[in-house]
């Protein structure tokens, strides 16, 4: 028999079941949507980190935190997104210039301090990553620090505050709530005191970000706010901050060394100090771990799919034993009947592959867009766009078709098996 | 004339639980191209599994069985199916795929010889057309009468240019009116077209319509009469 008539065959039997093939596809389609969107989604998060780290971060800096230990670079232990790590030991505002006059070879050492808080006005109440910067020198280590309208403002003398593109525009459609010259309120909830209250002062917006993504607090991010240094040390009632950036005259390995040592030094190795490079590559480590063990799960899914399919294939070759006696007796050999039930399993298996490579890919744009859109109260901060590369989609569908194949085997080959005298007997 | 099916000293032994049933005794049968022969007895007699014998569904515990010409009792799976191929099989009970129109079921038969689609659809037709559905190729069997099924069985058992025809009770499960327009259907392809004819039955006055009556008792022929 020709494989296209043994296709159309199988397919005829399926569309005979249409509600029992629905639930083979559905199977198969959550497993592979799981296995897609999760791949997506950190495939999206990788590359937003990466470009955050390249873009925004020149190879020529590296980046102070608290709460290292003495083999530093290998595993900086850094508490990214998290404020006051509970060690104890901080990096303060005023050693700033301390650290600039380690070695000429500094150029610059600014100090920014992170919290998360809430940004209020007449239409928006969202939650935000509030970032305290010296503007001028915010912006000559990261160049994407630039006002797309309004304009950000000279320190000390102004005290308006600069917000990312996501905040004024949380769906990315172009509908902006706020405008440079709005008065905004910002809060955040102190826990220092009992009970814990929410501070929050009133300022007016002078500008808003261009779009560039990020989001992991190592540069200008579409999530954030950003206030004057000073104004942040005031209002988060601090003279501590979360990370001290170091640019360097130049980006060679000796430098690089060099000015870490004395960095460590000045500080009796308690905090990390890590080049962008470095960041990447173990962030990107982390998130490939991570990847590994949703994927899995994900997997685990589809086993259990492939597992339905092989009982309900089970229940179709009881049912349909007089219909494959009927075909031996009309010469079908045992080869064909096992190629008929494999090919069934074939057409589910696809379908239900392609249902799930694009029903992953809603779920993946839908996860980045909520995690973006800050609505739930998570997230809000984070700009990132799901990658699907082709190899995940032919992958997931070769993934999605070979599970359903193997499980449909057995009973495929019991249906070959069936001797037609009985077969065709068979009420 | 050639012989399209020959027994010598055919047996079957079954294993029923764990008693041996012997439902053929050795045979000796001899049937030449052309013929249309009945193979009668009651049930028990053995004719069924003439049936399955001569059908090529099962295989003979010993003699030799000869199937347009090969011994089928030598033959794989594989082989088998081909012969089955070449033999026309009509059901008691039709035996056609439901879900399937009356020309979709002459068309699978051919498309499992390997038979290109416009090839089969032109003789689909045509069978379909001599068996005298031609108004009814693309009903499904829930939608013809008994007597309309077992004519879209015919032009199916036709579909592949059998050797013979093998029909069992083809008259079992019809009304007598239809039986008889079945029957004359039959008689038909035998004598206009030279279709070889085997039919197992245990109905005598269906048997005598027969060319030659073959008449089975416990395993063994008890008589072999020219009607």
């Amino acid at each position: 028999m020709k494989i296209l008539d043994i296709l159309r065959y199988a397919f005829s039997a399926i569309k005979l079941r249409k509600f029992r093939a629905f639930l083979n596809i559905l199977g198969i389609a959550i497993g592979i949507a799981a296995i897609v969107s999760l791949l997506g989604i950190t495939a999206g998060l990788q590359a937003s980190i990466t470009g955050e780290l390249t873009q925004g971060l020149s190879a020529n800096s590296l980046i102070v935190m608290p709460g290292g230990d003495s083999s530093g670079q290998d595993s900086p232990g850094f508490s990214i997104g998290l404020s006051g790590s509970g060690s104890g030991f901080n990096l303060y505002i005023n050693q700033t210039s301390d650290i600039e006059s380690l070695s000429p070879n500094i150029t610059s050492a600014i100090a920014i301090i992170q919290r998360t808080g809430r940004i209020v006005s007449d239409d928006l109440n969202r939650s935000v990553t509030i970032y305290g910067v010296d503007y001028d020198a915010y912006a000559q280590v990261y160049p994407s620090f630039s006002a797309e309208s309004g304009y950000i403002p000279v320190n000390p003398q102004n005290d308006d505050i600069v917000l990312g593109s996501r905040v004024v525009d949380p769906a990315q459609n172009g509908t902006q709530f706020i405008v440079p010259g709005d008065d905004v309120s910002l809060l955040w909830l102190n826990a220092t005191v009992l009970p814990p209250v929410y501070e929050n002062y009133t300022v007016q917006v002078s500008g808003v970000l261009g779009k560039v993504g990020g989001g992991f607090g190592l540069a200008p991010s579409d999530g954030a706010v950003y206030i004057p240094l000073s104004t942040a040390a005031d209002f988060f009632d601090t003279d501590a901050c979360d990370m001290i950036v170091v640019t360097l005259t130049n980006s060679d390995n000796a430098t690089m060394t060099e000015v870490t040592n004395l960095i460590k030094t000045y500080y009796s190795g308690q905090v990390a100090v890590v080049s962008s490079d470095v960041l990447a590559a173990v962030l990107n480590s982390v998130l490939s771990y991570l990847q590994l063990f949703l994927v899995g799960i994900a997997a685990i899914s589809l086993l259990v799919a492939g597992v339905g399919i092989m009982n309900i294939m089970m229940v179709s070759l009881i049912e349909r034993t007089r219909e494959i006696g009927i075909l031996k007796a009309l010469g079908m050999k045992s080869r064909t009947v096992l190629m008929i039930f494999l090919g069934e399993s074939v057409i589910l298996g696809f379908i239900g592959g392609v249902v799930g490579v694009v029903g992953g890919w809603v779920i993946a744009n839908g996860v980045t867009w909520v995690l973006g859109s800050g609505l739930l109260g998570i997230g809000g901060n984070l700009s990132i766009t799901p990658v699907l590369s082709p190899l995940v989609i032919f992958g997931a569908l070769a993934f999605g078709v070979g599970i359903s194949v193997i499980f449909a085997l057995y009973p495929a080959w019991r249906a070959s098996k069936l001797r037609p005298v009985d077969a065709i007997r068979h009420e | 004339m050639s012989t399209i099916v020959e027994a010598i000293d055919l047996r079957k032994t079954y294993m029923l639980g764990k008693v041996p049933v012997e439902a053929l005794r050795g045979v000796n049968l001899k049937v030449e191209a052309g013929d249309f022969i009945s193979i009668l007895g009651p049930s028990g007699s053995g004719k069924s599994t003439m049936l399955n014998l001569i059908g090529a569904l099962d295989k003979p515990t010993s003699g030799v069985l000869r199937v347009g010409g090969v011994d089928i009792g030598r033959l794989n799976d594989n082989h088998l199916a081909e012969v089955r191929l070449k033999i026309g099989f009509v059901f008691q009970f039709f035996n056609l795929i439901p879900r399937l129109s009356a020309k979709a079921n002459v068309e699978l038969a051919m498309s499992i010889a390997d038979m290109n689609s416009a090839a089969r659809s032109k003789r689909a037709a045509g069978l379909l057309n001599a068996v005298g559905l031609k108004d009814r190729m693309y009903h499904k069997p829930a939608e013809l009468s008994g007597g309309q099924q077992q004519r879209v069985a015919i032009a199916r058992a036709l579909a592949n240019k059998p050797k013979f025809l093998l029909l069992d009770e083809p008259t079992g499960n019809v009304d007598s009116k239809t039986a008889t327009e079945i029957m004359s259907l039959i008689h038909k392809l035998n004598r206009e077209h030279g279709v070889s004819i085997i039919m197992v039955t245990h109905d005598q006055k269906l048997a005598s319509e027969a060319r030659r009556t073959v008449h089975m008792v416990d395993g063994e022929i008890e008589s072999d009469l020219v009607n």
